[in-house]
């Protein structure tokens, strides 16, 4: 049976970055790319279901986005994948959750996956939703934030474990096929050695279209979208003074500041 | 002095033929044992993975020659033991090639061509000759035992820091008692050697050629009056003697026999050993293939023919488990112990007839023979194992090459998974933005030069700990303000550096290495400069050795040698000579590593500093606790540190002021140690760099370029 794995590749902030052109993302050059975190778990799981099974099961792990996110998908390949879907071309540009999750959806049903797992949320944009989303496309049930889970590839349900607030456990049980998404600290993901990445280069990664995948070109995109981002920016700074001295001073100090904002001139 | 062909020894006199035939059937015997002993083991040595060994088998031969016979190895830090064993080595030696002289005459040249030597003054030098030898071999004997049974040496002590007593394999009693049975063994051939020759002149004191000659084998003539003065006849002698000639016979042939199956073989194996060894094992880690599937040792038989001789060739001199900075604070390895664990390993499986299923070969875990992974991420990669040990047992590469197999299966601590994914990402291990690299140059009043757009001098190699931690970037800060005023045409490549991967290598995560050495290599390439400077040892060491394997062949020094040339050609002058007692402390990778033991030295006196050595100096320094991607890596809590074990040894020095320094990550480990040990106040740790800029003012206070 197949378990599909939708992973992304996220973006850091470097130094000293400023915003693009449009005014609603950061410039690119001053984003250091990696594999979603939160993603490394739930892929990290995936592979451990794969390893106790008895029954043999294909990872797949699939991602949206531009070729330079083959390299977060051979780190996927070098931790246990068997193979890897990339789907992209110019029409995806300005996708929001709901469009990538068409994709994705799109992706499980081509592959007949029987199980479909991602990160709680990504740790760049935090919508939380392409998994969720995906889930509403493919008619699946969902349960998202699991801390544990017991799942045998073929059985018809899953246990699994959510934290909730005041130390409490939740233990759910959920039909599957499903959506999973997988909280961090699940787990501890295993290390892609250098050599075992550049060893999974061997192995291929699928390129597909939305076309490919018959989809059209209203179901990506900004118009396959439910939201838009306006804009990106930095917030201007409030202002903080630690007022200093005896008591006296500091509230000749003080006086003189509510002065100051009503506007009093000294 | 004319002496017939008379004055000799008849070989088996009084012997019936049966007899004669019967110490033959003995002899071929004990032959035919040893050989197969031989085969057995270099079977097991063949199992192990191909290696094609660089250089001339000549000049291997006359190394390993003036190895063995100088003893110089065996006489490091315990010239006693170099004394015993010389007596013990040269005593063997000449009685050896003395039976084979015998030999030569009576079972070839005699026989086959009727040639005879061994009688009149040869044969009496010789007896005289070998009568000495055989003092020497159990007067060195003597010694062995003594060191063994009074002295309580703890180097001889088996007991294993990484095992708990009460495990199977805690203390290895069975090794104990063969190095008693093999010292016993030769006492006993040495004297029943003497007391036989004495027997024998008392059986033939009629005869004069005999009687005549004893004194040219004086132990022998000794004992002979004692025994006649103690009433032994002539007839009486001649009993003695064939008794002891069997008794005495045999037991050499017992040990013959048994020289592949026990401690006796390390006369051949540390001898290869010697032979096959890499003055550079350390220094230079081997590539893994790009055709190996797996990197690194899984099985017994991934280790490569050589480091199977290695495991052989051990003499547990107990050398490496003293030098040991790990073993010396308590954590669970000894480096002699990895290489005994494995050799038992060895001889378990691979000494077999049929080799054993794969499954049985793992040699990483916690069953005897096996080592645990606690054990191998314990090594800081020092080299003070490799470097002192007398039969070149190459611990560093086995442990790295383990390691590779544990980095494989991210067997390994969490914090360091993550500096190896920080350091792929960044190519960094403070998870800085490469753009930082050369942000701790902003604050000084001069720009230094970018060498990726204009031609210098002097490329500085900056490295990972002084690009980017607070406490060292003051004092690259102080080095780059030295070399400006010195007037070198010098620059750094900014973020066109990335950690040298010198400890990334010694992790054990070769994939990282490639491509950190790689992109320095072509960095490196791209610029235009005659040699390379830098302040960091690590990086030295692998620029140095490492990066030509990868097409990098650079001139480099490390800066103690540089500034020692700017103050000799008077670029620098010392203007305020300091009048203080430092002690030098030698980083691995500079030291041990490559030798630069004086240049440092040198530079302090320059300063006008008296330095007062501590024990563990030069090739014997004490490693900090950080290599070999330690630093990476937290201590366990509650055991005592090795930067803190050699606070402690400065400690001791009366009226110690600096305890100085000339590596990065010996800056933070130290000052850590200052304080955690309460000596903070009692004197400080400093950069050889500060003291250099505290002896030649800058025209500039510091101030301005902090």
């Amino acid at each position: 049976m197949k378990i599909m794995v939708a992973v992304k590749q996220v973006a850091a902030l470097d130094e000293d970055f400023t915003i693009r052109e449009d005014g609603r993302d950061v410039d690119a050059d001053f984003l250091i790319r990696d594999l979603n975190e939160w993603d490394d778990f739930s892929l990290e799981e995936a592979v451990k279901i794969k390893e106790a099974a008895a029954e043999p099961v294909e990872l797949i792990a699939v991602s949206v986005g531009p070729e330079e996110v083959d390299e977060s998908l051979r780190k996927c390949l070098a931790k246990g994948a068997d193979r890897a879907v990339r789907v992209w071309d110019g029409s995806l540009e300005g996708s929001d959750p709901i469009a990538i999750a068409r994709v994705l959806a799109a992706v499980a049903k081509r592959e007949s996956a029987r199980m479909l797992f991602a990160g709680v949320q990504s740790s760049d944009q935090s919508f939380a939703a392409t998994g969720i989303a995906a889930a509403a496309f493919l008619g699946w049930p969902h349960a998202a934030v699991i801390s544990q889970l017991e799942y045998a590839p073929g059985a018809k349900s899953a246990v699994f474990r959510r934290e909730l607030e005041g130390g409490l456990l939740q233990e759910v049980e959920i039909q599957c096929p499903a959506v999973l998404t997988i909280q961090l600290g699940i787990n501890t993901p295993r290390y892609a050695s250098l050599r075992s990445i550049k060893q999974a280069a061997a192995k291929r990664i699928e390129v597909l279209s939305p076309a490919d995948l018959g989809l059209a070109a209203g179901d990506v995109g900004e118009a396959g979208s439910a939201s838009r981002i306006r804009r990106m920016y930095v917030p201007d700074k409030g202002r903080a003074e630690l007022i200093e001295g005896d008591a006296a001073e500091q509230a000749l100090k003080l006086a003189a500041l509510i002065r100051e904002f009503k506007g009093d001139a000294a | 002095m004319s002496r017939t062909d008379a004055v000799t020894r008849i070989l088996f006199e009084a012997f019936s033929a049966a007899e004669v035939r019967l110490f033959y059937v003995f002899g071929y015997a004990a032959i035919g044992i040893f050989c197969y002993g031989v085969y057995v083991q270099i079977r097991k040595y063949r199992r192990g993975a191909a290696l094609n060994l660089p250089g001339s088998l000549w000049a291997r031969l006359g190394d390993m020659l003036a190895n063995v016979l100088s003893h110089r190895t065996i006489g490091r830090r315990d010239a006693a033991a170099g004394w015993a064993h010389r007596l013990i080595f040269y005593g063997f030696l000449l009685l050896f090639l003395g039976t084979a002289t015998i030999t030569l005459q009576y079972d070839i040249l005699e026989p086959l061509f009727g040639i005879r030597f061994w009688y009149g003054n040869f044969y009496l030098v010789f007896s005289l000759v070998l009568d000495v030898a055989g003092v020497a071999l159990i007067g060195g004997l003597a010694y062995m035992m003594y060191r063994r049974g009074w002295l309580k040496l703890p180097k001889l002590d088996y007991a294993r820091p990484d095992r708990s007593p009460g495990d199977p394999d805690f203390n290895r009693p069975q090794y104990r008692r063969e190095d008693w049975a093999f010292l016993w063994t030769l006492v006993v051939i040495g004297c029943t050697g003497y007391l036989l020759e004495a027997a024998r002149l008392v059986w033939l004191q009629a005869q004069p050629d005999v009687w005549d000659t004893r004194w040219w084998s004086p132990v022998g003539a000794l004992i002979a009056a004692g025994m006649r003065a103690l009433g032994l006849s002539a007839e009486g002698g001649g009993a003695l003697r064939l008794g002891l000639w069997w008794f005495h016979g045999l037991l050499a042939l017992v040990f013959i026999a048994l020289i592949p199956y026990s401690k006796v073989k390390h006369i051949f194996t540390a001898a290869g050993s010697l032979m096959v060894r890499d003055p550079q094992a350390a220094q230079r880690l081997p590539r893994v293939p790009d055709t190996e599937g797996s990197p690194g040792v899984a099985k017994i038989t991934d280790f490569n023919w050589k480091q199977l001789l290695n495991l052989d060739a051990c003499t547990k001199c107990g050398r490496c488990h003293e030098a040991c900075p790990a073993r010396a604070v308590g954590a669970p390895l000894s480096p002699r112990d990895v290489i005994l664990s494995l050799r038992e390993f060895a001889n378990a499986t691979l000494e077999s007839g049929v080799l054993p299923a794969a499954a049985d070969l793992d040699v990483h875990g916690k069953a005897p023979g096996q080592i645990a992974m606690e054990t191998l991420w314990s090594c800081r990669t020092c080299m003070a194992c490799v470097e002192i040990c007398p039969v070149a047992v190459e611990h560093v590469p086995i442990i790295v090459e383990m390691r590779r197999k544990l980095v494989e299966d991210g067997a390994m601590d969490p914090l360091l998974t993550k500096t190896l994914q920080t350091i792929h990402k960044t190519g960094n291990s403070f998870g800085e933005s490469k753009r930082k690299r050369g942000s701790w140059s902003k604050p000084l009043p001069f720009k230094i030069k970018d060498a990726r757009k204009e031609p210098v001098d002097v490329l500085w190699f900056v490295g990972d700990y002084a690009s980017f931690d607070p406490r060292n970037q003051k004092v690259t800060q102080t080095f780059a303000a030295l070399l400006h005023e010195a007037g070198v045409d010098f620059g750094i490549l900014y973020d066109g550096e990335s950690n040298a991967g010198n400890d990334v290598r010694r992790v054990g995560e070769e994939g990282l290495y490639e491509v950190l050495a790689n992109s320095n290599v072509a960095a490196l390439k791209s610029a235009s400069f005659k040699s390379i400077v830098t302040t960091d040892p690590h990086s030295y060491n692998t620029i140095r050795n490492e990066y030509p394997d990868f097409g990098g062949s650079f001139e480099i020094q490390h800066y103690t040698s540089f500034v020692k040339q700017l103050i000799a050609s008077g670029k620098l002058k010392v203007t305020q000579p300091l009048k203080i007692r430092a002690t030098f402390h030698d980083p691995c990778h500079l030291g041990r590593f490559n030798k630069g033991y004086e240049a440092p030295r040198e530079v302090l006196k320059m300063l006008g500093c008296e330095i007062v050595e501590m024990g563990r100096n030069r090739a014997n320094s004490f490693c900090c606790g950080a290599g070999g991607g330690r630093i990476w890596i937290p201590d366990p809590v509650g055991m005592e540190k090795p930067a803190q074990n050699r606070i402690k040894e400065a400690a001791v020095i009366p009226g110690l002021d600096v305890y100085v320094v000339s590596c990065p990550k010996d800056l933070t480990m130290f000052e850590d140690a200052l304080k955690t040990t309460g000596n903070e106040g009692k004197f400080a740790v400093k950069e050889l760099i500060e003291l250099i800029r505290e002896a030649i003012p800058l025209h500039r206070p510091l101030e301005a370029y902090a």
